[in-house]
Order: C-alpha cells, then sequence, then structure tokens
C-alpha cells in the first residue's frame, strides 16, 4: 500500500483535476471492478437490506408482506424452540472453539518437532484431507459408524465393556455426535494455520531461552504461544463463524432430533422460511444471527488490539 | 530472479526453514523420547482421521448384506464392484446429478476466474477515487452470512422463474469477495518494477493485465480455481433450498436422498456413491494440496 501511494506522489503531486492518463487508469479500474460491484449489489447487499425490511414484516407468500414494526422480534423473544436452538447453536460454538483451537494448536506443536520430512507431510496431509471433503460425505460415513447396533464405534466400545451408546437417537447424545463430527473435520484446518505460525517464531529466541534454561512448556508459554497471537485470533474467529451456521452435518447425522435436542439455529430458520413460508419471521431470525456474528467479530477485533502481538 | 519468490506460495513445513550447513555442523539431532511421543500422538490422530474414509472405501466394495458385518474389515477383501453400477442405476439419478453439480461448478469457478482477478488487481495496482472505500465495502461481505441473503435471494429466483434451475447457483456464484481479497493480496505481492516498465514501454492498463500480471499470477489463479470448484462442488445449504427436484439436485443432495426415504439398508451402495463423490477432493487433494495449504494459511499469518 505504501510503495503505492509514494509512487502516485513521484508521478503528480495531489493537484484536483487528474490527467488524461490518469483518467484512464482510473475508467478501466472501474471497468475491472464493475462485474464484482454488480454481483456485490445483487447478491450481497441488496438481499441483506431486503432481509432488514422483511424481518419488519409478515410476509407469508401469498399476500404481499405486511409491516408489523419490530413484533417479529419480540415474538422470537418467547418462542421456545427459537431458544432451544440457540442454546444448541451457542453449545455447538463454545465446543467448537475450545475443543478444535486446543486439538489442533496441540497438533501443531507436535508436528513442529524435529522429524523425518515424510512424516510431517504424512501427518499434515492426513488431518487437512476431511476439510476438502464435503461436510455432508463426512457426516454420511459418520453416521453408519454411529448406529446403535450395527455401528463400528460401539463394537469396538464393547470390546471395552462399554454398553452400547445411542449416539444419534437421544437426547443426551445427540450434540456430543454433531461436536464430535465438527471437531473430526475442522482440527486440520485450523492446525495448518497454527503450524504456518509457528514457523513463523525465530528459531534463535527459543533456542537463546533454552540456553537459559527454560524448558519446552516455558519456551511455548512466553514465546511461541504469544508470538502465534495472530493465528489464534484468526482460528478462534472463523471456528466461532462457522459453528454458527452449522447445518448440513445436523441433517445428516440426527435430523435436528430427537425432538429439538440437536437442532441448530439454521436449521430453524430454514424450517420457518421454506416449509412454514413464514418470511417475515426467518427473516427476523436470519438478522439476528447476523448481528451475532457481527458482534463477535467485532468483540475479537477490539480483544486483537490489546493482545495480538505484531512483528 | 530472487523477487520471483515474493509471489509464489512458500513451500511449508519440512522445506521451510531449513537449518544452514553451519547449524546442523554444530549441533547433532537426536530423536529425544519427546519425539517418539509426539509421533505416536499425531499417528494415533492420522488414524482417527483416514479410519473413517478407509471403511467407506472397503464397505462400498462388499456385498451388501455382508455390509452391517462386525467386527468390521479394514482393508477389503471382496471386490463387488456391482455396487458402484447399483449407485448409478439406482433410484436416484446419481450421474445426472454429478453432471449438475459439474455444470454449477465450472461455470461458477470460470466467472470468478474472469471477475476475480480483474478486480483484485484494479484494488491493488490502478488508482482510481473511491478504491479503498469500495474495497472495505466489497470486503465486509465476507462477514454477510449465506443465511442472511438466503431469504431475499429465494424470493428473486422465484421472481425469475429460476427455482430449481441451476442458473439460482450460477448467477450469485460468479463473483466473490473471496477472490479479490485473495488475487488482490497475490497482486500486491507482485514487484512493482515489472508492472512499470510494462506501462514505460507504452502498455495500455488493459495490456499490462492480461499480458504481464496476469499470466504472472498464474499460480494464484489456479489456487483460486481449485478452491472455488470445490465449494461450489461440496456445498448444501443454497442448493438444498434452491432446487427442488431429484433431476436438478446436485450430488450432495442426491447423496441424502440416497441415504434417506430410498437407500435405507444398502450401504454399501450409498458408500459406493459416497466414494464417487469423494473422488474430485481426492484427487485435487493428491494433485495440488500444497498449494491450496499455502494460499490459506498465508491469508490468515500474514494477514
Amino acid at each position: 500500500m505504501s510503495k503505492a501511494s509514494t509512487a502516485t506522489a513521484v508521478r503528480r503531486p495531489r493537484t484536483g483535476r487528474l490527467t488524461l492518463a490518469e483518467r484512464r487508469e482510473a475508467m478501466t479500474g472501474y471497468a475491472f471492478i464493475a462485474p464484482s460491484v454488480i454481483g456485490f449489489l445483487l447478491f450481497i447487499l441488496g438481499p441483506v437490506v431486503a432481509a432488514l425490511f422483511l424481518s419488519t414484516t409478515r410476509y407469508t407468500i401469498l399476500r404481499p408482506p405486511r409491516f408489523v414494526g419490530l413484533d417479529n422480534y419480540t415474538r422470537m423473544l418467547s418462542d421456545d424452540r427459537l431458544l432451544q436452538t440457540y442454546g444448541n447453536t451457542f453449545i455447538y460454538v463454545i465446543a467448537a472453539v475450545i475443543l478444535i483451537n486446543a486439538i489442533a494448536l496441540t497438533a501443531a506443536v507436535l508436528i513442529s518437532q524435529n522429524m523425518p520430512t515424510w512424516l510431517t507431510t504424512i501427518f499434515r496431509s492426513a488431518y487437512f484431507f476431511p476439510y476438502l471433503v464435503a461436510l455432508v460425505y463426512v457426516s454420511i460415513i459418520w453416521q453408519a459408524l454411529f448406529q446403535k447396533d450395527t455401528g463400528v464405534l460401539n463394537y469396538y466400545l464393547s470390546q471395552v465393556g462399554v454398553a452400547p451408546i445411542d449416539w444419534l437417537n437421544s437426547p443426551g447424545m445427540s450434540k456430543v455426535t454433531v461436536i464430535i463430527v465438527d471437531t473430526w473435520r475442522n482440527i486440520g484446518f485450523a492446525m495448518l494455520i497454527y503450524v504456518a505460525a509457528i514457523q513463523e517464531v525465530p528459531k534463535e529466541m527459543l533456542e537463546a531461552a533454552e540456553v537459559d534454561g527454560a524448558g519446552p512448556w516455558r519456551r511455548f508459554r512466553s514465546i511461541t504461544f504469544p508470538m502465534i497471537s495472530q493465528a489464534t485470533f484468526f482460528n478462534i474467529t472463523t471456528t466461532v463463524i462457522g459453528a454458527f451456521q452449522i447445518y448440513e452435518s445436523i441433517i445428516v447425522l440426527t435430523r435436528g432430533g430427537p425432538g429439538d435436542s440437536s437442532r441448530s439455529v439454521v436449521m430453524y430458520l430454514a424450517e420457518k422460511a421454506f416449509s412454514d413460508y413464514d418470511m417475515g419471521y426467518a427473516s427476523a431470525i436470519a438478522v439476528s444471527l447476523f448481528v451475532l456474528i457481527l458482534l463477535v467479530t467485532l468483540v475479537q477485533f477490539r480483544v486483537r488490539r490489546t493482545w495480538v502481538h505484531y512483528e | 530472479m530472487s523477487s520471483r519468490t515474493g509471489f509464489q506460495p512458500r513451500p511449508q513445513i519440512g522445506s521451510g526453514r531449513r537449518p544452514s550447513r553451519k547449524d546442523r555442523g554444530t549441533k547433532v539431532r537426536r530423536t529425544t523420547p519427546g519425539q517418539v511421543i509426539a509421533i505416536i500422538l499425531l499417528g494415533l490422530g492420522a488414524i482417527a482421521i483416514v479410519a473413517p474414509f478407509l471403511w467407506m472405501v472397503t464397505t462400498s466394495l462388499r456385498s451388501p448384506g455382508r455390509a452391517y458385518d462386525l467386527p468390521p474389515q479394514w482393508l477389503p477383501t471382496e471386490f463387488r464392484w456391482a455396487n458402484f453400477a447399483d449407485a448409478i442405476n439406482g433410484p436416484v439419478p446419481v450421474l445426472r446429478n454429478m453432471f449438475n453439480s459439474a455444470v454449477i461448478a465450472i461455470s461458477v469457478s470460470i466467472g470468478t476466474l474472469i471477475t476475480a482477478p480483474m478486480a483484485g488487481y484494479a484494488f491493488a495496482r490502478l488508482r482510481f477515487p473511491g478504491r479503498d472505500k469500495i474495497f472495505v465495502l466489497l470486503l465486509a461481505s465476507l462477514m454477510v452470512p449465506a443465511q442472511v441473503t438466503i431469504i431475499p435471494l429465494f424470493l428473486m429466483m422465484s421472481s425469475w422463474n429460476l427455482i430449481d434451475n441451476p442458473l439460482s447457483l450460477i448467477l450469485p456464484g460468479l463473483t466473490g469477495a473471496l477472490g479479490v481479497f485473495l488475487m488482490r493480496q497475490f497482486f500486491l505481492g507482485m514487484p512493482e518494477e515489472i508492472l512499470e516498465a510494462a506501462r514505460l514501454d507504452g502498455a495500455s492498463a488493459w495490456a499490462t493485465y492480461r499480458l504481464v500480471a496476469l499470466p504472472l499470477a498464474r499460480n494464484g489463479v489456479s489456487t483460486l480455481g481449485i478452491i472455488t470448484f470445490l465449494t461450489s462442488w461440496n456445498a448444501y445449504f443454497a442448493p438444498s433450498i434452491f432446487l427442488s427436484s431429484t433431476d436438478t439436485a446436485t450430488l450432495p443432495l442426491a447423496l441424502v436422498l440416497l441415504l434417506g426415504p430410498y437407500g435405507a439398508g444398502n450401504l454399501s451402495v450409498v458408500m459406493a456413491a459416497t466414494v464417487i463423490a469423494i473422488t474430485p477432493a481426492f484427487v485435487v487433494f493428491l494433485l495440488a494440496q500444497r498449494w491450496i495449504i499455502a494460499s490459506l494459511t498465508q491469508s490468515a499469518v500474514k494477514g
């Protein structure tokens, strides 16, 4: 960025009008961004504005939207199913942040140890692969493994004396099952981010600390962890946003059940919008989700300013 | 030549920070117990990651009657290729669905590969009033979850009569802020001198872009193409809402159908279909994972 602005300064001091060449460059610039801007206006900004509008209306497709003010939002507060699905979603978010980051960071630290290159390559590839596969497909595999009577998981558990667990159809376990699959699929990506960040930590610094008698835990806590805080920030943000939108894995694994015990807020939103055609109310739910994601992102930006280390 | 490395994805682990010859001379590394434990732990994790896929392949080759046999088999002992034929010729038109997925994913990728590098280049290298403000606005769309836009998009597609039509997924996919962001990063990393030289030779902005910048960015462009293709190929949320019949369904939708109302009980056939569905991701994984990893991690770590 700074390079570009000094280049401008060298070329021509800023005085009001553009030269012919500059005007041509500007026209090319606008032409280059035109498709992306049109796509943005038509498929992002327009729909966001429309969703905000719809959220203040009663709209069931049959009749044109009727303005109802904040009724949809007050209705949300007394909608037990919504509160339940939001509760489930918060559990998914918290579990994702803790489990994915803890496991991914541990794996990243381990993989950054000295070991033969071919081993690191194999580990890195294996952990990353699920991230490339559609969540639907991995969920299809897992729901077979999680079957109560025929599933592989319960078979091995029974070998060590554990009674068959009803992973998919019991209110106590359905969320756990969803969390396991979500964690399993996403640690690879988070791990790669951590690995890349750990590689940027100056080796000399770690070696100097080792010479000064700092043990591995101390070196990690005082040097590595503070220096990879930007990656931690990125991973936490991504896992939070991803977990707030959790959807298709639940459809395949538990269909939101039993009851609503594993249903996410996005599933509930989709049901309201596209099964009940209660578009106004569903839009209000969507807006609430948007605001939550926005808040979390902004809070983390704030926090980042205070504890993220920049070089 | 050394300046070129600046915009090629960095090779990651292993080939990264290698100790110089001098370092290696002073310090002989031996395998410590800690490293052995690290390798064992990572190995157990890797098994937990790979095992479900292994089980999928093995089950896809077992005869349907024996698919549920326990203890489970991890390596195939029988090879019933007919399961794959059954998956394709079953109640769900899997090949047709695969074709639908391919049409959408390819169209979206081509569109993105035209629009994103152009915009990324303009935001990185051209000067025009309002440039940075527009870029920030575009970038903000990355924070908009798909669930917020889905209802208005659905109404929009209905009014255009595009429900149950692949265009409902192609049109919104032709542009995207993520691609613009990635390409802008890429063009920013490109040495100024090369582009300046083209400009001084009298090349127009378009010629500079088309003949100099874009060819130099081909690593970034192909990575973006792969990421875009896979994202579209794997998508479930929007397709599940815009497409309503088995003939227009994409592959992920088809597999859920196969698993649910139709295929209950025929696990081997479902797994055969899943193997087919995962193959493109596996091919990408084999051929291009290095570049994908590099570009995904770079934007996060370098911020």
